[in-house]
């Protein structure tokens, strides 16, 4: 029951997925611990939004702060996929480039990105990709500042286009079943490539291909964890431990990676055929898998976990 | 000499024609066309399985592909428009009159093929009203049904999407009709005779299996607050202040917000086993958390879901299921059992104009109305008493000697005041009336008339249409649960606040109900996903449902 709803919610128990931004970083901080930069009662709105007749809101769907996690000082944005998708918009994306930039100076242990997010807006397009643009820069210097940035994905909206590239800047992500990461969405694959190439109806090949279980299976994603706020704090505790250096040496790792996996896996038809590459025994078993088997298959599996992603 | 035997010779030359194109009565795929314009004579009345849910496609496929110089001018009598080809054969030529009762997916088409004078309209049924008159004026000649499996001798066994095809079959083989039926595949002994053998003429190995739609799985994820709000508000203001055990759901969020409330919100009002016990309703999966936590004693379909065979064959107890194990469904005898045997009918609409009348008809879409007009209506033939019957009909009775009072069915109404795209749901003239208009219908196409309606719920509260003494309290009742339209807008405050003062508007806090309580933590289940849990992986959700 909602009865009393000024409770912390239960982050046990707390569906990620369910969970609207501020739920998720209220129940993932320490309890008492967040302070929210140019909150709603600002009312830091785009001025060119009227222009276009269009809604404004007074956060822009993304909600920035620091709080502390685990005792230790942090800095957190969270999309809020349930406004206009979590998309980026002027504002939206001026709040998060500002918080990565403050990282600079405030030397938090850690930036928080709480991905969920369809993209750019399509509104504001060049806004929102100049945003992205400037988020990515951003991320760069703030990890060349030795500070880990470590994104988590688990919203309705998932992790896509401009978000898709920001995410893949970051230094670790944790997925969740239910998050996906890509660039182009399924209904964008579909419109220019056709239904068959890629139906945007078929969920289950749509998770199978961006969803959580096989970016921790092709090594997109550096955790994979149930879709608890809990678990994702867990999740975010044990990378930052782990965040890998940024330098030269893990940036060609990337690239060799990356080429290596376009000649490992280009042929495969189905995220199916790369699963049993992998060295997954039952590839047609792993969506319908509870977290604890899914681990165990990621344990089983062969070279997932890589500096590089 | 009067002719007594004309339509049996007929229907036996029909039938000899057939068999060069049969080995016994088992015709190859590649035969169909054949088979159909050997059959069919121009003009005939043809049922071309078309349900709620399963489809004749293999055999819709090969009439569409018959030669319109050969085969014209059918006259089609089936319940559902559903397929392309079902609307393909009026453009060619073969079909020219219909008589149909639901046409969801070719809404649209139909309306500008009505509008375009393709179609010769005969009228738009309700399910037991095309049914009843498949045996009194619109008997098929020819049905083209659909089935699992047949063996050699013509047994079928029409799986759990059993739905109109004994009707179907029942008027033609019994009227000196032909009936063909395609299955998915011929085998030695089918699991379960549905159909006997001697009914049916021809069975057809389709090329694939039959197409079925899933119609009735509504996600939770896509649930709103709102929705959630209202259900909240019907278990309270309606389930519990009826008592209703037997009652029937229509196929929209609302009601599966109901369902998924019931073990949780319904739990916490202490209404386990005094609501909801008894059901005429497809197999939603929604429903699944209900069932789990012991609420619901037993349940009769009209078809079934994809998905939920495994589950049901789990749950006997609770389903109709045959000798296999299977479920076994049957959408007229659904349907009759919705008239007669529920104290309740609630579902959705596009629309409701002042009076009450409501339909899901637009300018451009004629979705037809399936089931709802029966369901969603007061049998007059009913005789049994129950609690909710005789409450209800205490609240409508207006004058006459109370020792004749008759009891009253609950017809619901659960609709936000704004739709899809923010169309409002409350208007002052239905579209049905001008689509009647442009297209000449004697009849406006009215899913459910005012005066069936007792109840309409909107997030804004409940409007109890029996307690209306006038026209004018009943238009200010509706006017007053229809939030920021137009109609509403247009409400006579004080004439609305005093409606208030008597019960027969209530909003949520005369409920005892707190709309910031209307969560989604509420529901039972909150995912697809949460369904296959509940079911302990029985259910299988088709790929379109899943996240994973």
């Amino acid at each position: 029951m909602a009865g009393d709803r000024s409770a912390r919610p239960d982050p046990g128990s707390l569906s990620w997925y369910e969970a609207t931004a501020r739920q998720r970083v209220a129940a993932l901080a320490d309890p008492g611990s967040v302070r929210e930069f140019l909150p709603p009662t600002e009312r830091r709105m785009s001025p060119h939004l009227p222009l276009f007749d269009l809604p404004r809101a007074f956060d822009d769907g993304i909600m920035v702060g620091e709080a502390t996690l685990d005792g230790a000082p942090v800095l957190i944005a969270a999309q809020e996929g349930r406004f206009m998708g979590g998309a980026f918009g002027e504002i939206h994306g001026a709040k998060l480039v500002g918080l990565l930039r403050v990282a600079l100076e405030l030397k938090p242990k850690v930036v928080l990105i709480l991905f969920d997010t369809g993209g750019v807006r399509l509104q504001e397009a060049n806004a929102g990709e100049t945003a992205v643009a400037e988020t990515m820069r951003a991320i760069v210097d703030v990890r060349a500042a030795g500070i880990p940035v470590i994104g988590l994905i688990g919203g309705r909206a998932g992790c896509y286009g401009g978000g898709g590239l920001v995410a893949g800047t970051c230094s670790r992500l944790a997925v969740s079943e239910g998050g996906r990461i890509s660039v182009s969405g399924p209904e964008v694959i579909e419109t220019n490539k056709g239904a068959e190439e890629f139906d945007s109806r078929d969920r289950a090949l749509v998770w199978r291909t961006m969803g959580g279980k096989h970016r921790r299976l092709t090594g997109g994603a550096d955790a994979f964890c149930a879709d608890t706020v809990s678990a994702f704090r867990r999740a975010a505790l044990d990378l930052i431990g782990r965040a890998p250096a940024f330098d030269l040496d893990t940036l060609e790792a990337e690239q060799a990676r990356l080429e290596d996996r376009i000649a490992r896996f280009g042929d495969c038809r189905d995220a199916t055929d790369i699963w049993r590459r992998l060295g997954v025994n039952d590839p047609e078993a792993v969506p319908a898998m509870d977290t604890d088997a899914f681990d165990a298959t990621v344990a089983r599996a062969r070279e997932i976990d890589h500096d590089a992603r | 000499m009067t002719e007594w035997r004309g339509e049996r010779r007929a229907r036996d030359a029909r039938i000899a024609a057939g068999r060069a194109h049969a080995t016994g009565k088992v015709v190859p795929a590649v035969a169909v066309v054949d088979l159909l314009e050997a059959i069919l004579r121009p003009g005939d009345r043809v049922c071309l399985e078309g349900d709620n849910q399963k489809q004749a496609d293999c055999l819709a496929r090969g009439l569409s592909a018959c030669d319109p110089g050969k085969i014209h001018d059918l006259h089609m009598v089936q319940s559902g428009i559903v397929l392309p080809e079902h609307l393909d054969v009026f453009e060619t030529g073969i079909a020219k009159r219909l008589d149909y009762s639901y046409s969801g997916p070719q809404g649209a088409r139909i309306a500008k093929m009505l509008y375009g004078g393709q179609i010769e309209l005969g009228a738009v049924h309700t399910y037991l009203e095309l049914f009843a008159r498949y045996f009194v004026d619109l008997t098929p000649n020819v049905a083209l049904i659909a089935g699992v499996s047949a063996d050699r001798e013509g047994n079928l066994y029409t799986g759990p999407n059993t739905e109109d095809t004994p009707t179907v079959v029942e008027a033609t083989a019994f009227k000196n009709g032909v009936v063909v039926a395609q299955v998915n595949e011929i085998v030695d002994r089918v699991p379960r005779v549905d159909i006997p053998g001697d009914r049916v003429d021809f069975v057809v190995e389709a090329d694939r299996p039959f197409y079925v739609e899933p119609l009735f799985t509504r996600d939770p994820a896509a649930m709103t607050e709102t929705q959630i709000l209202i259900a909240m508000m019907a278990i309270k203001g309606i389930y519990a202040e009826y008592g209703i055990r037997r009652l029937n759901h229509g196929i929209g969020f609302g009601t599966a917000a109901i369902e998924l409330l019931l073990p949780t919100y319904g739990e916490k009002l202490g209404l386990k086993g005094k609501i909801a016990t008894h059901w005429a309703l497809n197999p939603h999966p929604t429903l699944i958390p209900a069932i789990e936590s012991g609420w619901v004693k037993q349940v009769h379909c009209f078809g079934s879901e994809v998905g939920m065979d495994r589950y049901i064959r789990e749950r006997p107890d609770i389903f109709f299921t045959g000798a296999d194990g299977s479920l076994r469904s049957n959408r007229a005898f659904c349907q009759t059992a919705g008239l007669y045997a529920c104290d309740m009918f609630i579902g959705a609409t596009l629309q409701i104009d002042l009076s009450g009348h409501s339909s899901t008809i637009t300018q451009s879409r004629v979705a037809g109305f399936g089931g709802a007009p029966n369901m969603g209506s007061d049998p007059h033939g009913r005789r049994h008493p129950s609690d909710a019957w005789m409450k209800a009909g205490r609240e409508g009775q207006i004058v006459g000697d109370p020792a004749l009072m008759r009891g009253r069915k609950l017809v619901v109404q659960l609709v936000e005041t704004f739709g899809d795209k923010l169309v409002p749901t409350f208007v002052e003239q239905l579209d049905a009336l001008e689509l009647a208009r442009k297209i000449g219908l004697e009849l406006a196409p009215v899913m459910i008339y005012a005066d069936d309606v007792t109840h309409i719920v909107t997030e804004e509260g409940i409007a109890n249409l029996l307690l209306c003494r006038d026209v004018d309290e009943r238009e200010q009742a509706i006017r007053g649960v229809a939030g920021y339209t137009a109609v509403g807008r247009g409400r006579d405050r004080a004439k609305v606040e005093e409606l208030r003062a008597r019960g027969i508007i209530r909003r949520p806090e005369d409920l005892g109900i707190e709309p910031l309580d209307a969560d989604r933590a509420l529901l039972a289940a909150k995912s697809i996903k949460d369904l296959v849990h509940w079911s302990g992986g029985l259910y299988e959700p088709p790929a379109k449902f899943r996240n994973w």
